[in-house]
């Protein structure tokens, strides 16, 4: 089990550090940018003639001021570019995982070892959980390090941070499960891929809009955008909405995946 | 009693419409060789797959070692495989390959994984990406055979292989089969079956179609010979002769088919006019299922 998790990090390695540098990169950049936003009174009038779905999507709703500690790191990080970046990276890497794998052919030489079909697609799963932390580690430790120091985390303190960056990891995990739990079914990369980053997708366009659209109000609450984004929590901390939720589904999603993976036959 | 460790029952797999694998019974028991012969889209390759668990059948079973591989996890300690079409992660060497199979089976054998690099020459700390093809199909077989299993399960193990790795692969597998390990290895060329094999059995659209030894087989099998001389040559010359039941002849060239021994005929030739060079004709496979069937294979998508 171990060699097959270690297996799956050591190839997706290289990846993952220039990930994790880009993020610390834009992390750092936003703590040190602050200074020349905070000032500037005249962009949250600009900003507060916004429509509601548009500011939503910006994490500026609620009067949420954009010269505020928590409506800048919302408005330009935490609702948008980490849990986007992070679902990206996971979902890249969660439809190698079986899929992938299996559409490169090097799956069913592992598949005769001594070592169930289900522990090499748990392993693989640990080490995309092992991957998508280090990331969110990485990005919360950059931004962590540098913000005090230019006021940022006024109210907030780091532990905040830590709580809205492990809930985009969770906005990012469920959609790579999604990918994941396709993959194992299906054995198709492009349709790992293609459901997952659809769904994701729709789910960013929709949590936006049914701020005005009434019909996609009554979807909102099956959308893991709406989880995150409607918890805020940079601003409330961590809630089971932003937290319980994404693992419930996140687990349930492995469970139906794997349960195909076990019986079908391999491509 | 011990069972047959290789166990074919009614074994069928349907792919929608297609019939892949057809109501297939086989048996290889311990210590023989036994040669899966067929052409492309036989079916041998998904009669394999079958059998180490990749795909589940759709009625019948495949037993390795009295077991289901794709339910029995432990009895794959004891099978080596090789896929027809093997690929490994282009990032690892042979050694680390070997290493990590080695690990997932019950412990690394050093020494034999030394010795078969040794044996048929491979840099095992060149990562697979960057090898030749022989040389990939040499990581293949050293994984396959590295934990000295019960069972061998080789899809076109020969392939790219030149002849000297070849010779020595062959030796390989009577070493195996002389310690008690059923060999079932899938080919689509006879010769290669024939240096080798006891038994063979014939995939045909899916059926097996001919089950025999290959002594049995090749009274039964016609050759075709190409033999030139260094004269031009009377027509007549392989009249009467034994076991030839054609003979086109062209200037210097005779070109002979041949069923059973070919020994009366080459006595023939060498009689009479200067003998320069012989060479097989043709398709030794398309031969044998024309002497069998009396008709060529038919062709079969997958």
């Amino acid at each position: 089990m171990l060699s097959v998790w270690i297996h799956m990090l050591r190839r997706r390695t290289t990846a993952a550090i220039w990930w994790a540098v880009s993020l610390a990169a834009l992390g750092a950049l936003l703590a040190v940018a602050y200074p020349t936003v905070r000032g500037n009174s005249e962009l949250d009038k600009t900003f507060a003639d916004l429509p509601p779905s548009v500011a939503a999507l910006l994490g500026l709703s609620d009067g949420n001021l954009l010269t505020s500690p928590a409506g800048y790191l919302d408005s330009q990080f935490y609702a948008n570019i980490l849990p986007l970046t992070l679902l990206i990276f996971a979902v890249g890497a969660a439809a190698w995982t079986i899929a992938g794998d299996e559409a490169g052919g090097t799956l069913e030489l592992l598949t005769t070892n001594p070592i169930s079909r289900t522990r090499i697609a748990v392993a693989r799963y640990g080490a995309l959980l092992t991957l998508l932390t280090v990331l969110a580690v990485v990005c919360w430790a950059a931004v962590a390090a540098l913000a005090p120091s230019t006021g940022l985390t006024a109210g907030l303190g780091i532990v905040r941070l830590a709580a809205a960056t492990l809930a985009c990891a969770l906005l990012a995990l469920v959609f790579a499960t999604i990918a994941y739990a396709v993959g194992a079914a299906t054995g198709s990369k492009p349709a790992a891929t293609a459901v997952a980053a659809g769904l994701a997708v729709a789910g960013y366009v929709a949590e936006g809009l049914s701020h005005q659209v009434t019909a996609l109000r009554a979807v909102r609450y099956a959308n893991p955008w709406h989880w995150l984004l409607d918890a805020d929590p940079l601003r409330n901390g961590l809630t089971w909405q932003s937290t319980v939720l994404p693992v419930a589904v996140s687990a349930i999603l492995v469970i139906v995946g794997l349960a195909v993976f076990r019986r079908r036959d391999l491509r | 009693m011990q069972q047959t460790p290789i166990r074919l029952r009614g074994l069928t797999k349907r792919f929608g419409s297609l019939t892949a694998v057809d109501n297939v019974d086989l048996d290889v028991p311990a210590g023989a060789i036994m040669g899966f012969l067929g052409p492309n889209g036989a079916g041998k390759t998904t009669t394999m797959r079958l059998l180490i668990g990749a795909l589940r059948p759709t009625s019948g079973t495949a037993q390795v070692l009295g077991a289901d591989l794709a339910a029995d996890v432990t009895s794959r300690r004891r099978v080596g495989y090789l896929p027809g079409d093997l690929r490994v992660d282009p990032k690892l060497t042979g050694m680390q390959l070997f290493a990590w199979y080695g690990k997932l089976r019950g412990g690394l054998d050093t020494r034999r994984v030394v010795d078969l690099i040794e044996r048929l020459d491979l840099d095992p700390d060149r990562p697979f990406g960057t090898l030749s093809k022989g040389n990939r199909q040499k990581v293949g077989i050293i994984q396959a055979l590295q934990h000295d299993p019960d069972v061998l399960i080789l899809d076109e193990p020969t392939t790219g292989l030149d002849p000297l790795a070849q010779r020595e692969f062959l030796t390989l597998l009577r070493e195996a089969a002389a310690r008690g390990t059923a060999v079932l290895f899938s080919s689509h060329v006879l010769p290669e079956v024939e240096r080798i094999a006891d038994t063979v059995a014939i995939i045909r659209a899916g059926q097996i179609v001919t089950r025999s030894t290959i002594d049995e087989l090749l009274d039964r099998a016609r050759r075709r010979l190409e033999l030139r001389f260094a004269e031009p040559i009377a027509a007549g010359v392989f009249d009467g002769v034994p076991g030839v039941v054609d003979v086109q002849i062209d200037d210097h060239t005779a070109t002979l088919t041949v069923e059973g021994a070919v020994g009366p005929a080459l006595h023939a030739a060498t009689s009479h006019a200067l003998l320069v060079r012989i060479n097989p004709a043709g398709d030794d496979l398309e031969d044998l299922f024309v002497s069998l069937y009396g008709t060529p294979t038919p062709t079969q998508e997958r």
